[in-house]
């Protein structure tokens, strides 16, 4: 517990320090990770406590997104008051998508997640007159108040990186409570938790709503981010991305989606600066690290491997 | 776990680094961007051999500044467009943007770049809001609306062909109501009775449903392109219906590429863009014998290649007007373009940042043993308004799915 403490004040510190020392771009690329691990713990929630793998926790953020674009864009209301709209109407999808899914398990699941969200991307592309169809609704920023840019990349990094500590934080507490390993038990073994006297289907419907949230409050600062809202960011690439990252970093533990998509980012910044063929070279890497890891960085036995390693260079 | 705090720090601080470098100010630095990979690489590919010509072209140095040139591959997202073109700003110190390629990465590139106030110079990107609705002063463009080549396309329709009943079959997306919408408003103008417009999702491979029920009229539209348009092109004779009703094709259904797999069956395809690669004027010619010099014979210069070499012509230009790489100088340099030898034919911009340039009809036809779109009619200095008002026009919506009407008898068109 105490360790923990400090990992997490360390964390603040550098996340604290970070854009004192950081150039704009960096910044902007630290936001953009912790949008994405966002996204990624909104997936992992659904993958490492219920075993459900979801393709539309996306879908959530694209919907929050074309919220905030066509209320306050085109309808041009207060931002302060699309921004809570935004995640209130994502959050409804979520229980109407929530209530479909209920009942599917693995692959039944994937597949209705899939369906769900391709319905609102094709939604999204052809119903021009609201959504801008592929070219999408520009113009979305954050307002000034009070002598402050809230659309400054600083201040926006400001803002995201309270509320992803505040989410992480909260989600850790949540895996911890004996919701979350009501949620665990209902993976291990359904019939055992139904047996129990456990609403396994209320239990998983909120934590399918609960990952949407978080999926929707990513959504918010993605589009302030991005400036624009176009269908890309609903699109299958994208929910693939996102699954990538919670996989890379290892979707069972609390800080892996974090890891992951703050790897993916930076493998995406570092290597399409050299070469235009980047996708092939972070496609080897993940292919790498998934053969070798197949739990994920954050569920590496990184000690045994030092202790080997220790030990042979002593042996030899 | 302590391991990995440490690799992760360490990797975010090598990132620090990276963004601090620092450039002398006697430099241009140019940043070109376009989908190099996926499935719209055809398109940024074209540009960058486009480009490089114009590179070897200009040289490394003009009026004392050293000219730099960076790549940026869009991957065709905008998400990833105004990630790079951040990258290009705060960390590469960029002076001019030229690109993107692609309709949404150009308005997520209009949307950066009225924020940060970067000199632009779009290349291919279509939507005419770019230079209409949303302009902003900073960017212009140096290819095209998707409406502009339509307005003469959709007049010579009724005027030389004759056909005035038209169906269409189109992608479903922004760019081809741009285009069937230009062509609307004039082929109704001159005369024309009505378009019945027929959408189909993108990336659609069987057209068999579409070709059994499709109405009777003087000819099909096909608005698209791209492996859709091949598809369809090959279902369409397939079905026999090119024996009763010809097709004729948007901008980019014969010019960008599919010609050789289409075969013999495209000759006498009629279709209008403001650049064909059967052009024989003097300023052409030497264009397309210094790109097959650089890239070989096998590969054409096609439109996006031509607005790519224009597009860094005109940045490196108006540094040389302005005589400094400083924002306002060359926006106001970039503004006043006027380009009278470019292969595709001259050119100005309109107070609005669009080019206002010729029109080709063109005509695919077998040249030397390959297939090439050959200019038969030539309109001359239309703008992204076509014949109308340029006021009028931007009062009215946004061409979408089913805007303008189809029926000319309506009274939008009175």
């Amino acid at each position: 517990m105490k360790r923990e403490a400090w990992i997490i004040l360390l964390l603040i510190a550098g996340l604290a320090v970070w854009p004192l020392i950081a150039g704009d771009y960096a910044v902007s690329r630290t936001n953009r990770a912790m949008i994405y691990a966002l996204l990624a713990l909104s997936f992992s929630v659904l993958a490492g406590r219920l075993g459900w793998f979801s393709l539309c926790q996306t879908t959530f953020a694209g919907i929050s997104g074309y919220v905030i674009a066509i209320l306050g864009v085109r309808y041009g209301w207060p931002t302060g008051a699309v921004i809570p709209l935004a995640i209130l109407i994502s959050v409804g999808f979520a229980v109407v998508f929530g209530l479909l899914t209920v009942r599917a398990r693995r692959v039944s699941f994937l597949m209705l997640t899939l369906a769900l969200g391709q319905m609102i991307y094709a939604l999204s592309f052809q119903w021009v007159d609201v959504t801008g169809g592929y070219n999408g609704i520009p113009g979305i920023r954050l307002p000034s108040f009070l002598g402050i840019d809230f659309g400054d990349t600083r201040v926006l990094y400001a803002m995201l990186a309270t509320v992803t500590v505040g989410i992480f934080m909260a989600v850790h507490r949540v895996y911890r409570s004996q919701y979350g390993l009501l949620l665990l038990g209902i993976q291990e073994n359904e019939e055992r938790m139904r047996a129990l006297g456990h609403p396994v289907h209320l239990a998983r419907f909120t934590a399918f709503v609960m990952a949407a949230a978080i999926a929707s409050v990513a959504g918010v600062f993605l589009v302030f981010d991005m400036g624009i809202m176009s269908p890309a960011p609903l699109s299958l690439n994208q929910a693939v991305l996102v699954l990538t990252a919670a996989v890379l970093g290892g979707y069972r533990t609390i800080w892996g989606p974090a890891l992951g998509a703050a790897v993916l980012i930076m493998l995406q910044t570092g290597v399409a600066q050299y070469t235009d063929r980047h996708m092939m070279v972070i496609g080897a890497v993940l292919v790498l690290c998934i053969l070798l890891m197949p739990r994920g960085l954050s569920e590496f036995p990184w000690k045994s491997l030092v202790h080997r390693f220790r030990r042979s260079s002593a042996s030899g | 776990m302590k391991t990995l705090r440490i690799a992760a720090v360490g990797g975010i601080s090598a990132l620090a680094l990276a963004s601090v470098q620092a450039h002398a100010d006697d430099t241009v630095r140019i940043g070109v961007i376009g989908p190099t990979s996926g499935v719209f690489s055809f398109f940024g590919e074209q540009q960058r051999m486009g480009v490089e010509l114009a590179i070897e072209e200009v040289g490394d140095r003009i009026n004392g500044h050293n000219v730099e040139v960076e790549f940026y591959d869009s991957q065709g997202d905008p998400e990833v467009t105004v990630d790079r073109l951040r990258a290009m700003e705060d960390r590469d110190d960029i002076d001019i943007v030229v690109g993107p390629v692609l309709g949404s990465t150009g308005m997520a590139g209009l949307e950066w770049a009225s924020g940060s106030g970067m000199p632009t110079v779009i290349s291919y990107s279509a939507p005419e809001d770019i230079t209409m609705r949303n302009r902003v002063d900073n960017v212009v463009r140096a290819g095209w609306t998707g409406a502009q080549p339509m307005f003469a396309f959709g007049e010579y329709v009724v005027e030389e062909l004759g056909h005035t009943e038209i169906v269409m079959v189109g992608q479903d997306y922004s760019f081809p109501y741009n285009q069937i919408g230009g062509f609307l408003k004039s082929f109704c103008a001159a005369g024309g009775e009505s378009v019945e417009r027929i959408w189909h999702p993108t990336g659609t491979d069987d057209y068999s449903s579409i070709l059994a029920t499709l109405p009777e009229g003087d000819a099909v539209l096909y608005n698209g392109a791209g492996s859709d348009g091949l598809a369809f092109f090959q279902q369409y004779h397939d079905f026999g219906i090119h024996e009763r009703m010809p097709l004729i094709g948007g901008s980019n259904f014969y010019a960008v590429g599919d010609l050789p797999q289409m075969g013999d069956d495209a000759i006498g395809g009629v279709s209008a863009l403001q650049y064909v690669e059967g052009l024989e004027t003097d300023n052409f010619l030497r264009f397309r014998d210094a790109f097959w010099e650089m890239h070989g014979e096998d590969t054409m210069p096609l439109a996006p290649s031509e607005h790519g070499y224009v597009a860094f012509h005109m940045a490196i230009d108006a540094v040389e007007v302005a005589g400094t790489t400083e924002r306002e100088p060359v926006i106001a340099a970039l503004r006043e373009t006027d380009m009278p030898d470019a292969p595709r034919g001259p050119f100005h911009l309109d107070e609005y940042g669009n080019p206002v340039q010729n029109i080709y009809i063109y005509e695919v036809q077998e040249r030397d043993g390959r297939l090439v779109n050959v200019p038969v009619e030539t309109y001359e200095n239309v703008s992204q308004f076509g014949p109308f008002d340029p006021e009028e026009y931007m009062a009215n919506d946004p061409d979408s799915r089913n805007f303008p009407p189809g029926d000319c008898s309506d009274p939008f068109y009175d």
